[in-house]
C-alpha cells in the first residue's frame, strides 16, 4: 500500500530547503520531476537541454539509481534528498 | 533643602535582609533565582553603572514623553504615510507587528528578575526596567495605531501575538527561550547583556538613522526614546557577569552568551537585515546591515565582552562573520515570495540601482542570491503571475522557526544539519543552531515548528490549511508592496 512522504528537497542552485510531497511507489526519477516541477522556473531556471536530474542523499555524492522506489531507498519521514543536475549521457 | 541623590543613593541601595521566618530558599528559589550558588554577600557588590532615583525616573521619562508624542503630533502620520514609499511603508509593518509584544513579554522578564534577582542593586535596576518596557510597549502601540485607518497590516500590531503566525512563532521560540522560562540570573545575561547591549542598538539606533535620512522623524524619534532606555537597564548585564566570572561561574556566563547571541543574531539578522538592505529607499539608506553590525554589534559588544573577561563566542569567525553576508538576503527571498504568510507587504528591492548597490555592499551578491531574482524578474517582466507564488512549502529550521537556508546560485551551497532524537528527526541551517540544541535537549525536544505542524498534520490539509491555522484571511495576507510594478522599470530598461 502506497504511503505520503514529505523530503526535505535540496534543489541545486534554489536558497534553501522545500518539503517535498512524493509517494512511496514513485521512483528516484519522478521524486527529482516532481521538485522540478515546483521548483524550477520559480526559484531556478529549467534545467538545460541535455541536463538531467538526479537525486542522492544530502551530503553524499553517490547518485541514487533512476529506478529506485522510495519505499526501497529506506528514506525517513523528512528525509533531506539533493536534487543534482548531470549532463544526461553521465546520468 | 533639597537632598542630593549622591548622599542617600547607597544607603538606601541596599534593600536586603536576612530572612526570619523563611529560608533563602523558600524566599529566593535557586530555579528561579540563582542556580549558580552564588553567596548573598556577593549580590551585595552588584553596582550598577547608572543610578538613578524614582524621583529622577519619572521627571526624565516624563521629558522623553513630551519630546516623543510632541513631534508624533506635530506631523500627520497618516498623511506622511499614505504618501511613503513601499518600502517604508513595509519597514512600519514589519516593525509594529513584530517588535511591540516583545517589549510586553520583556514586562514580565523583568518583573521576575525585580522579585528572584538577589541583589538589591540589581532588582532597583529592574523595576525601572520593568516601567520601561511597559512604556515601550504603549509607547509603539499608540504610534501604530493611529495607521489602523489606513492600513489594516498594524492590527497585527495587538493581534500578532495571538496567533500562531510562523514569524510570530519564531520570535516566541526565541524570546520565550531567553527570557521567559529562565531564572532570575540566566534571563538577565541573555536578555540584558546578549540581547539589549548586543543588538537593539541595530533595530533602534540605526534603524533610526534610516528613518531620519527617510524624513520620518517622528519614527525616528520613537526610536530613539526607546533606545535611551534600553541604554541604561541593559547594564544590568555587565555588573552580573562579573560577579559571575569572580565566582566561578565564567563558564558558564560564556555559554549563555554564546547561546543568546545567536538566537538573537538570528532575529535580528531577519527583521533589521531585510529593512536595511531591502526596505529602506535606496538613496536614503545610512549603511549596510554589514556595516551596522560592524560598528554596533562587532566592535562594540566583542569590546564589552573582552572588558568582562570573557571570550568571543566560539563560532564568530567562521559561521558569525560569514552569516552576516548571507543569511539576510537568503531570506528575504523567501519573505518576498511567501508573502501572502505575513501581515505586511513586501517588497522585493532588486531594481537595477539596488542590485548595483547589494553587489558594492556585499560582492557576489549578483552570483548568488541575483540568480533567484533574474528568475523572479523575469517571471514577472513575462507575465507568468503564477510563478510568483510558490506551490511548494519551505523547510523550517527546527531552532530558528525561519527558513532553512544558505546560498544559492552560482556558488549553492545549502547544508542541513540534522539531529536524530527519541524517534524524531531535527533539522536545522547551522551547526550553532544545531549546537544551542544539544546543550539542553529536553529544553527543545517537544516544540513542534511549523514544518512539523505540517508534515504532521496539525495544520490542516488544502490550499487555505495554512491560512487557517494562522488566522489569517484573505484581506490579512501580504502582497507585493509595489504591486508587481517594480519589473516595469526593467522593461523600459530593455
Amino acid at each position: 500500500m502506497s504511503e505520503i512522504y514529505a523530503l526535505a528537497c535540496n534543489y541545486e542552485g534554489d536558497y534553501g530547503l522545500k518539503v517535498l510531497y512524493v509517494n512511496s511507489e514513485n521512483t528516484m526519477r519522478e521524486v527529482a520531476d516532481i521538485a522540478r516541477q515546483h521548483i524550477a522556473g520559480v526559484f531556478v531556471p529549467e534545467p538545460n537541454e541535455g541536463v538531467a536530474l538526479r537525486v542522492r542523499r544530502h551530503g553524499e555524492q553517490e547518485l541514487l539509481p533512476d529506478d529506485l522506489k522510495v519505499v526501497e531507498a529506506g528514506f525517513i519521514q523528512l528525509e533531506t534528498v539533493d536534487i543534482i543536475h548531470v549532463p544526461a549521457a553521465r546520468a | 533643602m533639597e537632598i542630593k541623590n549622591a548622599d542617600w543613593y547607597g544607603l538606601l541601595q541596599d534593600t536586603n535582609w536576612t530572612p526570619k521566618y523563611v529560608t533563602e530558599d523558600e524566599l529566593f528559589p535557586p530555579q528561579l533565582s540563582d542556580p549558580y550558588g552564588i553567596p548573598v554577600s556577593e549580590w551585595e557588590t552588584f553596582d550598577e553603572p547608572y543610578k538613578v532615583t524614582y524621583r529622577d525616573y519619572v521627571k526624565t521619562q516624563r521629558e522623553k514623553d513630551v519630546g516623543a508624542y510632541s513631534v508624533k503630533a506635530a506631523v500627520s502620520r497618516v498623511d506622511f504615510y499614505k504618501q511613503s514609499d513601499p518600502g517604508w511603508k513595509a519597514v512600519l509593518q514589519m516593525h509594529f507587528g513584530a517588535v511591540p509584544f516583545l517589549e510586553y513579554g520583556s514586562v514580565s522578564a523583568f518583573a521576575r528578575i525585580t522579585r528572584f534577582g538577589k541583589g538589591p542593586g540589581m532588582r532597583n535596576m529592574a523595576s525601572f526596567g520593568t516601567l520601561d518596557e511597559i512604556r515601550h510597549t504603549q509607547i509603539q502601540m499608540f504610534f501604530a495605531y493611529e495607521f489602523l485607518s489606513v492600513d489594516r497590516a498594524f492590527d497585527w500590531c495587538q493581534k500578532g501575538p495571538n496567533t500562531d503566525n510562523w514569524v510570530i512563532m519564531s520570535e516566541r521560540h526565541c524570546f520565550d527561550d531567553i527570557e521567559h522560562t529562565r531564572d532570575a540570573v540566566t534571563s538577565a545575561v541573555m536578555l540584558n547583556f546578549a540581547f539589549e547591549q548586543g543588538f537593539t542598538n541595530l533595530q533602534f539606533v540605526a534603524l533610526s538613522a534610516d528613518a531620519k535620512r527617510y524624513g520620518d522623524f517622528s519614527f525616528a524619534t520613537m526610536l530613539q526614546t526607546v533606545q535611551s532606555d534600553e541604554a541604561r537597564h541593559s547594564q544590568i548585564g555587565e555588573p552580573l557577569i562579573e560577579i559571575l566570572v569572580r565566582n566561578g561561574r565564567k563558564e558558564e556566563a560564556q555559554k549563555l552568551i554564546d547561546i543568546s547571541f545567536w538566537r538573537v543574531w538570528k532575529q535580528f539578522s531577519a527583521l533589521s537585515g531585510i529593512a536595511f538592505d531591502y526596505y529602506t529607499p535606496l538613496a536614503h539608506r545610512e549603511f549596510s546591515l554589514k556595516e551596522f553590525v560592524q560598528e554596533f554589534v562587532t566592535t562594540q559588544f566583542l569590546r564589552n565582552l573582552k572588558a568582562l573577561g570573557l571570550e568571543k563566542p566560539w563560532y564568530w569567525d567562521e559561521h558569525f562573520l560569514p552569516d552576516v553576508e548571507t543569511y539576510h538576503h537568503a531570506q528575504q527571498i523567501g519573505i518576498y515570495l511567501y508573502r501572502d504568510t505575513e501581515w505586511w507587504d513586501p517588497i522585493a528591492g532588486v531594481s537595477p540601482q539596488e542590485r548595483e548597490w547589494l553587489e558594492k555592499k556585499y560582492p557576489g551578491w549578483n552570483e548568488t542570491f541575483g540568480k533567484v531574482w533574474d528568475v523572479i524578474t523575469e517571471n514577472l517582466a513575462e507575465g507568468r503571475m503564477e510563478r510568483l507564488t510558490p506551490t511548494i512549502a519551505p523547510v523550517m529550521c527546527s531552532m530558528t522557526g525561519f527558513e532553512l537556508t544558505g546560498v544559492p546560485g552560482s556558488k549553492w551551497s545549502v547544508k542541513d544539519y540534522t539531529l536524530d532524537l527519541d524517534g524524531r528527526r531535527y533539522h536545522f541551517g547551522s551547526p550553532v543552531d544545531k549546537w544551542i540544541f544539544e546543550q539542553d535537549p529536553a529544553r527543545y525536544k517537544n516544540y513542534y515548528g511549523f514544518t512539523d505542524r505540517i508534515v504532521n498534520g496539525m495544520i490542516p490539509a488544502g490550499p487555505e490549511g495554512v491560512y487557517e491555522y494562522m488566522d489569517m484571511s484573505p484581506e490579512e495576507r501580504g502582497t507585493c508592496g509595489m504591486n508587481f510594478k517594480w519589473a516595469e522599470a526593467l522593461e523600459q530598461m530593455a
